[in-house]
């Protein structure tokens, strides 16, 4: 058979018109997150030559053989690996932020310091009532930031499980669709705009599923994903159409840990392990915390045992409480405060036991301790936003890399969209032509 | 090929201008407040001395106003020393006419009389108290430094006087010990002012032969006396001249202070805010360039 020239034009419009529709669609999608650039894949058709007639011309136009899906393996897997690191350090110093306004926003140094002012303007004049009464407030004062300290951190830690188990639950929700998705995907045939779409929004799935945790992703021949969470040693929690939910424990200072069907998970990316990692140094802080409170507390309270309160009698614990979380001033009358030695008479204005805590105060670095904690926390927030910033940049390189590659380019849309408009009209033209030499055969008398 | 995709070209310039935002924000906030950390991770380490010096501040305030107390203290004790050394010499002076042989009993008993008022006096001033209403020269003692009981005036307060501490590891006594002032070694002795001049105005009442020896007698303690209550005048005086030092020390530390926070955590204000100036020239222009890049379309020539 001859080739049919109407045919052979009539394919190649509705070619240029399927290109023109991929187009339309790019351009539609080009701020859709997700999306990757589609191309049309055509190819000739053309039928075998006949039998013994080798000269035969046998064309038969063109088709649009499958929608190509303009994505990069190696890029989206860099995307993945370095937003699940950078979302890690953003979570991490996230939680360290909210150490250091825990710590530093209640003025614990502040508060310690007036209270040692306090003490020192007492020593002045120990008997003075009201000089008395400024170091109870001072002590109560102080005694308040660390609760205040504490609490914050408690808090902290509350709104970091909290976020953490949210998170984990969307994960699940995540991991279920993305099973669904490999069940359809194989339902599908290659080639197809289905297929493509799927595709997008396995990789999306992927994605969002990088920043809560590291992953390990092989993929089959069709496309079918299988999920591992932390890294290539970690657990299996998409496999097929089958899922495995992550799980999380609380522990008593309340550090998390993750498990996949009981098996015990290490997470090494994405937001979870950053806020795991942020649980972790909360409960560092606040046992740093606590043993300062109580160093402070054995460092007054000892010296009330050595004195003898403004009415002669031995002098009383100052604080109660067995951490930053309960410390309290065990009295509120200022007579109570032994700044006299043991067995001084009532009213004695000597002052060398109130000079003794002083002392003891300073050399126990009690104010040391608490700069030097707020000076960690500080040093490790400064640390993890150089690492943050950092690992940022790189994710983000990475992403703008992987949409320079899949993503739609407007200006090339709109020469595609010159381009095939023109295919198109060639196209017509060439049924133009077939027409007018059917109706040349025609005319013939 | 390379292929530049509209939302990669929104991204990078999305990065870019928020980027440039913040840091000219953070200028802003530095301007503003004059101080170059807002918390303390943006310089941890200047966050720690800022947080030394800050404490060595609030120390160096308590210290003064210590430094006060003891100064009032100070210059109460030479005040009412000043009046001790005074009544001393009016009783040198008495001792001196009691010892002229035309004075008649009435004369003697009108000297006795205001023997008996100065040595009141001194016992008063004895039991001066500070400005905390404190006794003066009893050391650490809640009451009177000396009691009278049937005529005879004795101390009760403490050996040493009261410290103050000034900072930097030194301290003040702050006044002086009543035996510092009244006790000494008389021709016959230890004694006190007030048995001094307990006994010649006694001695006076009863008048007669043993005037003469009395005023002799006293007048040979009451030098040593005078010179006792001046010397522990000057040592008044040195005192205060010590916490003057101190104080003098301590204008000096806090302005080091002052000028150290000042470099650790102040904010340049012509550099910072020339950075500013920088910062909001680059924002303007890569905003206007974004602006010039983005119309520019394929679709708006294509007609």
């Amino acid at each position: 058979m001859a080739a049919d020239m109407l045919t052979v034009g009539l394919s190649g419009a509705k070619v240029a018109r399927g290109a023109l529709e991929i187009t339309a669609n790019n351009i539609a999608n080009a701020s859709t997150e997700g999306y990757v650039r589609r191309s049309a894949v055509a190819s000739e058709v053309s039928a075998s030559s006949i039998a013994m007639r080798p000269g035969d011309i046998s064309l038969s136009g063109a088709r649009i053989s499958a929608i190509h899906r303009n994505a990069d393996m190696f890029r989206q897997a860099e995307v993945r690996r370095t937003s699940s690191d950078s979302a890690r350090a953003a979570a991490e110093l996230n939680g360290l932020e909210n150490i250091e306004s825990a710590v530093e926003g209640a003025r614990v140094y502040d508060l310690l310091v007036d209270f040692e002012a306090s003490l020192s303007e007492l020593a002045a004049d120990p008997t003075d009532p009201s000089l008395r009464a400024a170091v109870m407030s001072a002590a109560s004062n102080m005694a308040g930031s660390f609760r205040i300290a504490n609490d914050s951190l408690d808090a902290a830690a509350k709104g970091l499980q909290f976020e953490a188990d949210g998170e984990v639950e969307e994960l699940n929700v995540m991991t279920g669709e993305l099973a669904r998705i490999n069940l359809r995907i194989g339902r599908t045939a290659e080639g197809t705009s289905e297929r493509a779409t799927l595709l997008d929004q396995r990789d999306g799935l992927l994605e969002k599923l990088s920043n809560k945790v590291d992953l390990q992703t092989t993929f089959n021949a069709i496309g079918q994903v299988e999920v591992r969470a932390g890294g290539a040693s970690g657990e299996l929690i998409v496999q097929g159409g089958s899922t495995f939910a992550l799980g999380t424990t609380t522990a008593a200072d309340g550090t998390l840990t993750f498990d996949v069907g009981g098996t015990a998970v290490a997470l090494n990316g994405g937001s979870l392990a950053g806020k795991a990692l942020g649980l972790q140094a909360i409960a560092d802080t606040r046992s740093s915390l606590d043993t300062l409170a109580n160093d402070i507390m054995s460092t007054v309270n000892t010296a009330q045992g050595n004195g003898a309160a403004l009415d002669g009698s031995g002098g009383q614990p100052l604080f109660a409480g067995t951490g930053a979380g309960d410390m309290r001033l065990a009295f509120t009358n200022g007579d109570g405060l032994a700044t006299a030695p043991s067995g001084s008479a009532a009213g004695s204005t000597d002052a060398s036991n109130l000079v003794a805590l002083r002392s003891a105060f300073e050399n126990n670095g009690h104010a040391q301790g608490v700069s030097n904690l707020v000076f960690s926390v500080s040093a490790q927030v400064a640390g993890k936003k150089v690492t943050s910033e950092a690992l940022d940049a790189i994710s983000s390189s990475a992403r703008i890399a992987l949409e320079q590659q899949s993503g739609v380019d407007l200006d090339q849309e709109a020469a595609n969209l010159v381009r095939f408009q023109q295919a198109f009209q060639a196209s017509s033209r060439v049924m133009q032509v077939a027409s007018d030499i059917f109706d040349t055969l025609l005319g013939i008398r | 090929m390379v292929t530049v995709s509209t939302s990669a070209f929104y991204e990078r310039a999305n990065r870019q201008i928020s980027s440039l935002r913040k840091e000219s924000e953070k200028l802003q906030e530095q301007v503003g407040s004059r101080e170059r950390l807002s918390r303390s991770s943006d310089d941890p380490l200047a966050a720690a001395k800022l947080r030394s010096l800050s404490r060595r501040e609030r120390m160096t305030e308590i210290d003064q106003r210590n430094s006060d107390r003891a100064k009032t203290s100070l210059s109460l004790a030479d005040s009412a020393l000043s009046s001790v050394t005074s009544s001393i010499i009016r009783a040198r002076d008495l001792a001196l006419q009691a010892g002229s042989s035309t004075l008649t009993l009435e004369n003697q008993k009108a000297i006795a009389t205001e023997l008996e008022v100065l040595r009141d006096n001194l016992l008063g001033l004895a039991n001066t108290r500070d400005g905390e209403g404190e006794s003066l020269f009893g050391g650490a003692i809640a009451g009177p430094a000396y009691v009278e009981t049937a005529g005879v005036v004795s101390y009760v307060g403490n050996a040493s006087a009261q410290v103050t501490g000034l900072g930097d590891g030194q301290s003040v006594e702050r006044s002086v010990t009543g035996p510092d002032v009244f006790s000494f070694n008389g021709p016959s002795g230890a004694t006190d002012i007030f048995a001094v001049l307990g006994a010649f105005s006694a001695a006076l009442n009863v008048g007669g032969a043993g005037v003469a020896a009395a005023a002799d007698a006293a007048l040979a303690s009451l030098d040593p006396a005078l010179e006792k209550a001046t010397t522990a005048q000057t040592v008044v005086g040195t005192r205060m001249a010590w916490v003057e030092t101190m104080d003098d020390r301590r204008v000096a530390s806090e302005e080091m202070i002052a000028q150290e926070r000042e470099t650790v955590g102040g904010a340049d204000f012509a550099i910072t805010y020339a950075r500013l100036q920088e910062m909001m020239t680059v924002l303007e222009a890569s905003q206007a360039s974004f602006v010039k890049l983005s119309g520019l379309s394929l679709f708006d020539q294509l007609r």
